[in-house]
Protein backbone atom coordinates (compact mmCIF):
# COMPACT_ATOMS: atom_id res chain seq x y z
CA UNK A 1 0.00 0.00 0.00
CA UNK A 2 1.36 3.48 -0.93
CA UNK A 3 0.65 6.29 1.12
CA UNK A 4 0.86 10.41 1.17
CA UNK A 5 2.62 10.61 4.77
CA UNK A 6 5.76 12.84 3.94
CA UNK A 7 4.16 14.93 1.43
CA UNK A 8 1.34 15.42 3.78
CA UNK A 9 4.34 15.99 6.18
CA UNK A 10 6.50 17.68 4.22
CA UNK A 11 3.04 20.44 3.69
CA UNK A 12 3.22 21.47 7.42
CA UNK A 13 7.10 21.55 7.81
CA UNK A 14 6.97 18.43 10.18
CA UNK A 15 10.05 16.17 10.94
CA UNK A 16 9.08 12.72 11.34
CA UNK A 17 9.36 13.36 15.63
CA UNK A 18 6.78 16.24 15.08
CA UNK A 19 4.54 13.80 13.36
CA UNK A 20 5.25 10.56 16.02
CA UNK A 21 4.83 13.02 18.39
CA UNK A 22 1.65 14.16 17.22
CA UNK A 23 0.41 10.49 16.94
CA UNK A 24 1.55 9.44 20.03
CA UNK A 25 4.02 6.84 18.52
CA UNK A 26 7.56 5.54 17.98
CA UNK A 27 9.32 8.18 15.05
CA UNK A 28 10.52 4.07 14.15
CA UNK A 29 6.77 3.60 13.10
CA UNK A 30 6.23 6.43 10.91
CA UNK A 31 9.60 5.90 9.27
CA UNK A 32 8.40 2.32 8.34
CA UNK A 33 5.04 3.22 7.13
CA UNK A 34 6.10 6.57 5.08
CA UNK A 35 8.40 3.85 3.39
CA UNK A 36 5.85 1.22 3.18
CA UNK A 37 7.41 -1.23 5.04
CA UNK A 38 4.85 -1.65 7.37
CA UNK A 39 0.90 -0.73 7.09
CA UNK A 40 -0.82 0.82 10.22
CA UNK A 41 -4.14 -0.94 11.65
CA UNK A 42 -6.77 0.88 11.07
CA UNK A 43 -7.16 2.78 14.17
CA UNK A 44 -3.73 4.33 13.48
CA UNK A 45 -4.17 5.10 10.06
CA UNK A 46 -8.09 6.72 11.33
CA UNK A 47 -5.53 8.72 13.64
CA UNK A 48 -3.48 9.82 11.08
CA UNK A 49 -6.51 10.72 8.73
CA UNK A 50 -7.80 12.84 11.66
CA UNK A 51 -4.02 14.40 12.56
CA UNK A 52 -4.55 15.76 8.64
CA UNK A 53 -8.30 16.54 8.72
CA UNK A 54 -8.45 14.06 5.51
CA UNK A 55 -9.94 10.86 4.64
CA UNK A 56 -8.17 7.95 4.81
CA UNK A 57 -8.38 6.83 1.06
CA UNK A 58 -6.91 10.22 0.10
CA UNK A 59 -3.79 9.52 2.26
CA UNK A 60 -3.55 5.88 1.72
CA UNK A 61 -3.72 4.36 -1.74
CA UNK A 62 -3.76 0.97 -3.31
CA UNK A 63 -0.55 -0.53 -5.28
CA UNK B 1 11.03 20.10 5.30
CA UNK B 2 11.73 19.60 9.01
CA UNK B 3 14.62 17.54 9.49
CA UNK B 4 13.91 13.42 9.88
CA UNK B 5 17.25 12.77 11.65
CA UNK B 6 18.33 10.16 10.22
CA UNK B 7 19.78 7.48 12.81
CA UNK B 8 23.46 7.21 12.25
CA UNK B 9 24.94 3.52 12.76
CA UNK B 10 25.60 3.37 16.48
CA UNK B 11 27.62 0.33 17.23
CA UNK B 12 28.12 0.38 20.44
CA UNK B 13 25.04 -2.25 21.68
CA UNK B 14 26.57 -4.72 19.18
CA UNK B 15 29.94 -3.88 20.86
CA UNK B 16 28.69 -4.58 23.97
CA UNK B 17 26.78 -7.47 23.15
CA UNK B 18 29.65 -8.83 21.52
CA UNK B 19 31.64 -8.09 24.56
CA UNK B 20 29.13 -10.34 26.45
CA UNK B 21 28.99 -13.57 24.73
CA UNK B 22 32.74 -13.77 24.34
CA UNK B 23 33.23 -12.72 27.91
CA UNK B 24 30.72 -15.47 29.30
CA UNK B 25 31.54 -18.62 26.46
CA UNK B 26 35.11 -17.37 27.28
CA UNK B 27 34.71 -17.67 31.45
CA UNK B 28 32.64 -20.78 31.01
CA UNK B 29 35.52 -22.86 28.52
CA UNK B 30 38.05 -21.34 30.36
CA UNK B 31 36.49 -22.46 33.80
CA UNK B 32 35.92 -26.01 32.35
CA UNK B 33 39.88 -25.69 30.77
CA UNK B 34 40.75 -25.38 34.52
CA UNK B 35 38.71 -28.10 35.78
CA UNK B 36 36.78 -25.47 38.38
CA UNK B 37 33.63 -26.95 40.37
CA UNK B 38 29.87 -25.57 39.92
CA UNK B 39 30.48 -22.97 43.20
CA UNK B 40 33.85 -21.53 41.21
CA UNK B 41 32.57 -21.50 37.34
CA UNK B 42 29.16 -19.25 38.62
CA UNK B 43 31.75 -17.25 40.46
CA UNK B 44 34.11 -16.56 37.92
CA UNK B 45 31.04 -15.89 35.55
CA UNK B 46 30.02 -13.35 37.60
CA UNK B 47 31.59 -10.35 36.09
CA UNK B 48 31.10 -11.12 32.82
CA UNK B 49 27.13 -10.95 34.05
CA UNK B 50 27.39 -7.51 34.91
CA UNK B 51 28.32 -6.53 31.11
CA UNK B 52 24.91 -6.82 30.57
CA UNK B 53 24.05 -3.24 32.26
CA UNK B 54 26.51 -1.29 29.48
CA UNK B 55 24.63 -3.60 27.44
CA UNK B 56 21.07 -2.67 28.38
CA UNK B 57 21.93 1.20 28.74
CA UNK B 58 23.67 1.57 25.53
CA UNK B 59 20.69 -0.44 23.66
CA UNK B 60 18.22 2.12 25.36
CA UNK B 61 20.53 4.84 24.09
CA UNK B 62 20.41 3.67 20.68
CA UNK B 63 17.04 2.83 20.94
CA UNK B 64 15.88 7.05 21.78
CA UNK B 65 18.47 8.15 19.13
CA UNK B 66 16.87 5.97 16.37
CA UNK B 67 12.98 6.74 17.94
CA UNK B 68 12.68 3.18 18.46
CA UNK B 69 12.08 3.61 22.24
CA UNK B 70 9.00 3.20 24.41
CA UNK B 71 8.43 3.30 27.99
CA UNK B 72 6.99 -0.32 27.68
CA UNK B 73 10.19 -1.42 25.98
CA UNK B 74 11.84 0.55 28.41
CA UNK B 75 9.98 -1.52 31.58
CA UNK B 76 10.81 -4.66 30.08
CA UNK B 77 14.77 -4.06 29.67
CA UNK B 78 14.83 -3.03 33.60
CA UNK B 79 13.10 -7.18 33.81
CA UNK B 80 15.22 -8.26 32.05
CA UNK B 81 18.28 -7.11 34.32
CA UNK B 82 16.25 -8.13 37.16
CA UNK B 83 15.57 -11.73 35.67
CA UNK B 84 18.84 -12.05 34.71
CA UNK B 85 20.80 -11.22 37.87
CA UNK B 86 17.66 -13.35 40.13
CA UNK B 87 19.01 -16.21 37.62
CA UNK B 88 22.52 -16.49 38.60
CA UNK B 89 21.98 -15.53 42.26
CA UNK B 90 19.93 -18.55 41.90
CA UNK B 91 21.70 -21.03 40.40
CA UNK B 92 24.33 -19.97 42.83
CA UNK B 93 22.66 -20.30 45.73
CA UNK B 94 21.01 -23.66 44.32
CA UNK B 95 24.65 -25.69 43.32
CA UNK B 96 25.80 -24.23 47.24
CA UNK B 97 23.11 -25.71 49.21
CA UNK B 98 23.16 -28.92 47.00
CA UNK B 99 27.01 -28.99 47.55
CA UNK B 100 27.23 -28.78 51.33
CA UNK B 101 23.58 -30.17 52.57
CA UNK B 102 23.22 -32.96 49.45
CA UNK B 103 19.52 -32.64 50.29
CA UNK B 104 17.04 -34.92 49.48
CA UNK B 105 13.45 -35.48 48.87
CA UNK B 106 11.30 -32.03 48.77
CA UNK B 107 13.96 -30.17 49.53
CA UNK B 108 15.86 -31.54 46.72
CA UNK B 109 13.11 -30.26 44.20
CA UNK B 110 12.84 -27.31 45.65
CA UNK B 111 16.16 -26.30 45.22
CA UNK B 112 16.14 -27.78 41.54
CA UNK B 113 13.29 -25.81 40.86
CA UNK B 114 14.52 -22.64 42.30
CA UNK B 115 16.74 -21.25 39.20
CA UNK B 116 13.76 -21.83 36.90
CA UNK B 117 11.83 -19.23 38.71
CA UNK B 118 13.54 -16.14 37.21
CA UNK B 119 12.14 -17.86 33.91
CA UNK B 120 9.17 -17.68 34.94
CA UNK B 121 9.66 -14.07 35.42
CA UNK B 122 11.16 -13.68 32.18
CA UNK B 123 7.81 -14.87 30.60
CA UNK B 124 5.75 -13.32 32.90
CA UNK B 125 7.56 -9.76 31.79
CA UNK B 126 7.97 -10.69 28.17
CA UNK B 127 3.93 -11.26 28.19
CA UNK B 128 3.51 -7.51 29.96
CA UNK B 129 5.44 -5.94 27.07
CA UNK B 130 3.41 -7.41 24.34
CA UNK B 131 0.03 -5.80 26.63
CA UNK B 132 1.76 -2.90 27.59
CA UNK B 133 3.23 -1.56 24.34
CA UNK B 134 0.68 0.85 22.64
CA UNK B 135 3.07 1.57 19.67
CA UNK B 136 1.75 -1.50 17.30
CA UNK B 137 4.95 -1.43 14.76
CA UNK B 138 7.25 -2.00 17.83
CA UNK B 139 5.46 -4.35 19.15
CA UNK B 140 4.60 -6.35 15.48
CA UNK B 141 8.68 -6.16 15.33
CA UNK B 142 9.10 -7.58 18.50
CA UNK B 143 6.93 -10.81 18.41
CA UNK B 144 8.46 -10.91 14.75
CA UNK B 145 11.80 -11.10 16.68
CA UNK B 146 10.33 -13.89 19.00
CA UNK B 147 8.58 -16.04 16.62
CA UNK B 148 12.25 -16.51 14.73
CA UNK B 149 13.72 -17.16 17.87
CA UNK B 150 11.45 -19.74 18.39
CA UNK B 151 11.54 -21.23 15.06
CA UNK B 152 14.84 -21.29 15.56
CA UNK B 153 14.62 -23.38 18.98
CA UNK B 154 12.00 -26.13 17.53
CA UNK B 155 14.84 -26.49 15.18
CA UNK B 156 17.64 -26.82 17.05
CA UNK B 157 16.03 -28.78 19.93
CA UNK B 158 14.20 -31.08 16.73
CA UNK B 159 17.42 -31.96 14.99
CA UNK B 160 19.53 -32.38 18.63
CA UNK B 161 17.05 -34.82 19.83
CA UNK B 162 16.92 -37.04 16.39
CA UNK B 163 21.17 -36.60 16.66
CA UNK B 164 20.93 -37.88 19.89
CA UNK B 165 18.20 -40.47 19.63
CA UNK B 166 21.11 -41.74 17.21
CA UNK B 167 23.66 -41.35 19.84
CA UNK B 168 25.61 -39.25 16.82
CA UNK B 169 25.57 -35.87 19.96
CA UNK B 170 25.95 -35.84 23.86
CA UNK B 171 22.81 -35.05 25.62
CA UNK B 172 21.95 -31.37 26.13
CA UNK B 173 20.07 -30.31 29.57
CA UNK B 174 16.98 -28.88 28.09
CA UNK B 175 17.46 -25.64 30.23
CA UNK B 176 19.49 -24.84 27.11
CA UNK B 177 16.01 -23.47 25.26
CA UNK B 178 16.35 -20.03 26.72
CA UNK B 179 19.79 -19.12 25.41
CA UNK B 180 18.70 -20.45 22.20
CA UNK B 181 15.74 -18.70 21.92
CA UNK B 182 17.60 -16.12 23.22
CA UNK B 183 20.13 -16.10 20.50
CA UNK B 184 17.75 -16.29 17.90
CA UNK B 185 15.99 -12.84 18.95
CA UNK B 186 19.22 -11.49 18.96
CA UNK B 187 19.92 -12.53 15.59
CA UNK B 188 16.57 -11.35 14.22
CA UNK B 189 17.21 -8.03 15.99
CA UNK B 190 20.69 -7.60 14.33
CA UNK B 191 19.38 -8.41 10.57
CA UNK B 192 16.59 -5.76 11.23
CA UNK B 193 19.15 -3.16 12.16
CA UNK B 194 20.87 -4.44 9.29
CA UNK B 195 18.27 -3.97 6.62
CA UNK B 196 17.92 -0.84 8.25
CA UNK B 197 14.50 -1.04 9.46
Amino acid sequence: MRNRLKVLRAERDWSQGDLAERLEVSRQSVNAIETGKYDPSLPLAFRIADLFGLPIEDIFLKD
Amino acid sequence: MAQDNAPVANHAPLLWGLAFVVAMFGTGFGARFAGLDGIWTMIVMLPPMLLLIPLIRSTERDGNFAGCSSPALKRYNRRGLIWSFSYVAALFFAISVNDWLKPEGPLLWLIAVLPALPIVYFVWGFYRYLVEETDEYLKMRYVTHALFGLGLLLIVATVWGFLESFKVVPHVESWMAVPVWAIGLGVAQIWHRVRGS
